[in-house]
């Protein structure tokens, strides 16, 4: 039962003494010249120590927005990707087009946020 | 699987739906190609909506049982093609008021996001007509909503019209998180979405305390649509605060919709039969509508009259006016019977004649004098006597006073509730009525019994104007005299409700 | 293996529901509201998602799916609204958002 398991443990114990190895030999081999910006810790360049009830930029929703619209359609393909084979035996063609037509037409709906200047920043 | 083939099959059943939609695509995409131009795409927006049209006349006349309707998903008969008829006639009344509307003209750059919300509008009303399956009802409530929390807030520079989308947001939104636990809680006692499936389960012995508690929830959704009374609080902040085009659409358009719906969901889920005598027979033991109702139009009747007599701003007064209306229709939906069913078409007629037109009229002047406050209506009936005229056409039917449409309309609701022996009811109607005269006729002594503030103001009138002020105005008198065509669209309308 | 009883989620699917209807009533700041409004479509969705499993029927998972774009449209939507609010009045408190009453 549990000797199942032994290859995913081996996998894991592969993983972190590789990921391990790696980060060691850049610090035995590479060149060092720390200052202070380097010695901060990387918080995908947003300063790592402040308030935590400082104001995101309100530009940060339109892209919040729209990533959440375009993320959600995907729900309406995977039922689709699933049964494919299944229906398209069944109806041929027709069931490739009827999602192509609704994928089209998100399309349109991106093309006209881009096309508006919905992406641009400033 | 066959479930597909049957489904592609009664796809002709959605013709206006389906052109509706390619007007959609259609006006979106030639906003993306004319980056310039775009003074056409009105008139793309109304070929399309005058297609529509004549699709949704031949519709009219099908005859189909429920059973082949599209999985039991949508019905399509008279009753429903005669409100979508409501719809489109609508559209394309507002499509030529914006055409007029300085405030629409304004955001010029934006034109083709404003018609290609008003097709999603009318796609969303259409299928909210139509639908017999707490699904469809679900997904077309919400896609009406969403393109109306656009356009509420369309002119997004000033904060009234942001306020009032954000308020129409936050009220929708919440009404129909209400309605969608509604339709869980009845999927689970049920185990099915479809009205009718529904209706058989409870007839057969399902009825439970729950089961009333949850179609109240649903009716939360349905009432918001309509602003019948516990749920009408958005309506005369939005109403003020939206575009005046979008505020006539919303009063008129998506008001139809909501109580088509509202008739679709009680006749499919809760009337077991219509007997000889037209009147609808509730399932045993189910929630009693009657009642509910009852209690509902006279506080929303009450409610919109006494609240419209403090009003200075016009359009907030115009929407208190139409919170009353609705509860004027809700006495249709009363009575239970196929009678009290022709008078809220009947009614539905005038309303969207007479109130369109008040609409139209406030614009026009606000075209011009730039206010929508009562107290600047000053005078204005010698400024400009057609407008006036006309405006107090329309003022006196709305109060349902003869020789106007709106009594005739008024007269057929009252005779249902006569009928059915609810007299009581008839008369708190009638008090009502009284009420609202207060507050239609100050407009009126404003405009022409006091003495104007700027003497020498002329408010000239366009011939585009001219015409469609008469189309409206005509109408209201002319029903209000030889009534006969209206009164046999409307019964001939339910005696092709399917069943 | 005991199952879970269907009452536990019912449960869980009610106090959401209850927590989202207080919070839109109480809460002030906009984006809160419209989190609070989130989490009474989502307490709809655990209720409908329940029912499927237990009846062995489908229509509440396919449902499930059509609810969650709506809710992410409206989501899109809200936002939209704040931004637009924002820029006008520079504030995302709702009892500052009043220039109309009655």
């Amino acid at each position: 039962m549990i000797i199942n398991y032994i290859p995913i443990l081996l996998v894991i114990a592969a993983a972190a003494g590789f990921a391990g190895l790696v980060v060691y030999s850049s610090t035995l081999f590479g060149p060092q010249s720390p200052n202070k910006e380097k010695l901060s810790t990387y918080e995908s360049g947003m300063k790592p120590v402040g308030t935590t009830k400082e104001r995101v930029s309100v530009k940060y929703y339109l892209v919040a927005m729209f990533f959440i619209i375009f993320d959600l359609e995907v729900v309406f393909v995977y039922p689709w990707a699933v049964q494919f084979k299944k229906l398209y035996n069944q109806y041929g063609i027709s069931v490739f087009i009827s999602m192509l037509i609704f994928l089209v037409v998100l399309e349109l709906g991106y093309l006209y946020v881009y096309k508006k200047g919905g992406f641009k920043w400033d | 699987m066959e479930n597909l083939k049957t489904l592609v099959d009664s796809l002709y059943l959605l013709k206006p739906e389906i052109a509706i939609s390619c007007v959609l695509v259609l006006v979106i995409i030639m906003d993306l190609i004319m980056d310039k131009n775009k003074t056409f795409l009105p008139y793309v927006a109304l070929t399309g909506f005058i297609i529509t049209a004549f699709l949704v006349v031949e519709q009219y006349f099908f005859k189909t049982s429920i059973t082949q309707n599209l999985q039991k998903l949508l019905v399509i008969d008279a009753v429903g093609a005669f409100f979508k008829l409501i719809v489109i006639l609508a559209s394309c009344l507002i499509v030529y008021f914006s055409l007029i509307s300085k405030e629409v003209k304004e955001a010029f750059d934006r034109h083709g996001e404003y018609y290609a919300l008003i097709c999603g509008m009318v796609i969303g009303m259409f299928f909210m007509i139509s639908s017999a399956d707490l699904i469809m009802i679900y997904l077309s409530l919400e896609l009406v909503s969403l393109s109306s929390y656009v356009l509420a807030g369309f002119t997004k520079n000033s904060l009234r019209n942001s306020e009032a989308s954000l308020k129409y947001f936050v009220f929708g939104a919440m009404s129909s998180g209400i309605m969608l636990f509604g339709i869980s809680i009845i999927f689970g006692l049920t185990g099915t979405t479809n009205l009718l499936a529904v209706k058989s389960v409870m007839a057969a012995g399902g009825n439970s305390l729950t089961f009333l508690f949850a179609s109240i929830l649903i009716f939360a959704g349905i009432g918001y649509k309509i602003s019948a009374a516990p749920f009408h609080f958005w309506t005369p902040d939005v109403y003020e605060g939206a575009p005046i085009t979008i505020t006539a659409y919303l009063s008129i358009a998506s008001k139809a919709a909501g109580f088509a719906l509202l008739i679709r969901f009680i006749t499919l889920g809760y009337v077991q039969q219509i007997d000889a005598s037209g009147a609808w027979q509730l399932v045993a033991g189910s929630i009693d509508w009657k009642k509910f109702f009852t209690v509902i139009s006279i506080l929303t009747m009450t409610l919109g009259n006494f609240a419209a007599l403090w009003q200075d701003n016009i359009k907030r007064m115009l929407a208190y006016s139409s919170i009353a209306h609705a509860g004027y229709l809700l006495l249709g939906v009363v009575v239970l019977t196929n009678q009290g069913l022709s008078a809220v078409i009947l009614y539905f007629i005038v309303y969207a004649i007479m109130n369109l037109g008040a609409f139209l009229v406030v614009m026009l002047i606000a075209n011009k004098i730039g206010s929508e406050e009562i107290d600047d209506y000053k005078g204005l009936g010698y400024a400009t006597p057609f407008l006036g005229v006309c405006m107090a056409i329309f003022l006196i039917s709305l109060t349902g006073l003869p020789p106007t449409a709106g009594f005739i309309g008024k007269l057929y609701l009252f005779t249902a509730l006569i009928e059915a022996k609810m007299i009581p009811l008839a008369v708190i109607a009638i008090i009502n009525s009284v009420v609202s005269l207060y507050y239609y006729i100050r407009v009126l002594k404003h405009m022409f019994l006091t003495r104007p503030q700027n003497e020498d103001l002329v408010i000239n009138t366009s011939f585009a104007e001219y015409v469609i002020v008469l189309v409206l105005a005509v109408p209201v008198i002319l029903f209000g005299i030889y009534f006969t065509p209206i009164v046999n669209l409307a019964k001939n309308s339910v005696a092709l409700f399917l069943q | 293996m005991t199952t879970i009883p269907i009452e536990y989620y019912l449960v869980l699917s009610a106090f959401m529901f209850i927590t989202g209807v207080i919070g839109v009533l109480i809460r002030r700041n906009a984006i809160i509201v419209f989190m609070c409004i989130e989490l009474m479509l989502n307490s709809a969705n655990l209720s409908l998602v329940t029912f499927s499993s237990y009846m062995g029927n489908s229509i509440g998972q396919v449902f499930v799916f059509f609810v969650m774009t709506v809710a992410a449209a409206e989501a899109a939507i809200g936002l939209a609204i704040i931004i637009a609010l924002f820029r006008n009045k520079m504030t995302l408190n709702i009892d500052e958002v009043n220039i109309m009453k009655w």
